[in-house]
């Protein structure tokens, strides 16, 4: 009887170990799937992560703030420019032309990231 | 444009924070001339300073409260970082309308009649107390907005 309550336990540990791998690796493969898709940089603790990025022309490319103060995105040679982003707020830029985009934040300009476009 | 004094505060930023400790400093002596009744020099300088800080209102702080602080300002006001600014907006207006006000009845005769005051002197430090509480807001800006000494 002992035994037959442990090989149950046994049965019931793997089926949950493998459900669990199949679903992480589910939610990774969504995961990479909305990157291609739509690739985005976070602003946080007063940096853009990542601070690089080479993208396909054609691509739009979202910015969302996850600090708690406001910050913004703009073009140095201004292609593009956000209003004011407050804690997850959001914009959006299509990158149509091959280049080279350096931005900054206006409001802390010691944050800076660039776009590559290919 | 970068700032210069080592917080991500932009260039204009660090450059009003100087200037606005400046000409509080400027306003100080200003005030002592008036008490060593050197009357035309006080006024000189109280006027200099009165009209040189539109420039940085025009420039960097009506600019920034426009863009950073009004679309949120009703929302928001619960965050240190909005009511900081809305608290300093309020004092700092008042500091410079008060201000010309008191210009405008002490120094000329455009105003009516009706609209004078006689107590100059109380005036006058009513402004300047108001003047130093919007310079300690606007200071009170500096830190919450740009250091991690106070953020919420
Ligand atoms: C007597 C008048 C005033 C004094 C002494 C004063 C003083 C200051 C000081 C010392 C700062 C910190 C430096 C900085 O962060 O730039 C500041 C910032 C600021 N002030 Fe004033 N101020 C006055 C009037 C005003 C008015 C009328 C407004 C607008 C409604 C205003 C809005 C702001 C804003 C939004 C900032 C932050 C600017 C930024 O850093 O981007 N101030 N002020
Ligand atoms: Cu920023």
């Amino acid at each position: 009887m002992k035994s037959y309550i442990r090989n149950v336990f046994l049965c019931a540990g793997l089926l949950g170990a493998v459900a669990s791998a199949a679903m992480i690796h589910g939610v990774s493969i969504a995961r990479a799937a909305e990157e291609k898709t739509a690739p985005s940089i976070a602003i946080d603790n007063f940096s853009f992560t990542p601070k690089e990025l080479t993208v396909a022309a054609g691509t739009t490319i979202t910015w969302v703030n996850r600090d708690d103060v406001p910050h913004t995105v703009v073009s140095t040679d201004k292609k593009f420019k956000s209003k004011a982003l407050d804690t997850d707020d959001q914009f959006s830029f299509t990158f149509t032309d091959t280049g080279t985009y350096n931005y900054f934040c206006s409001v802390h300009p010691i944050m800076v990231g660039k776009i590559i476009v290919k | 444009m970068k700032g210069f004094l080592g917080t991500p505060a932009s260039f204009g930023a660090d450059l009003n924070l100087i200037v606005q400790v400046v000409m509080g400093l400027a306003l100080i002596a200003g005030a002592l001339l008036a008490r060593a009744k050197r009357y035309a020099a006080h006024g000189v300088c109280m006027t200099t300073v009165l009209f040189l800080n539109l420039v940085p209102i025009g420039v960097v702080m009506w600019p920034s409260f426009e863009q950073l602080v009004l679309p949120r300002l009703a929302t928001h006001l619960q965050k240190r970082y909005y009511m900081v600014a809305a608290i300093h907006g309020v004092l700092g207006a008042a500091a410079e309308l008060l201000g010309l006000l008191i210009l405008l009845v002490a120094g000329t005769n455009i105003l009516p009649e009706t609209w004078r005051f006689s107590r100059w002197k109380l005036w006058m430090r009513v402004e300047l107390a108001l003047w130093m509480s919007a310079l300690l807001s606007g200071i009170g800006i500096y830190v919450v907005w740009y250091t991690a000494l106070w953020r919420q």
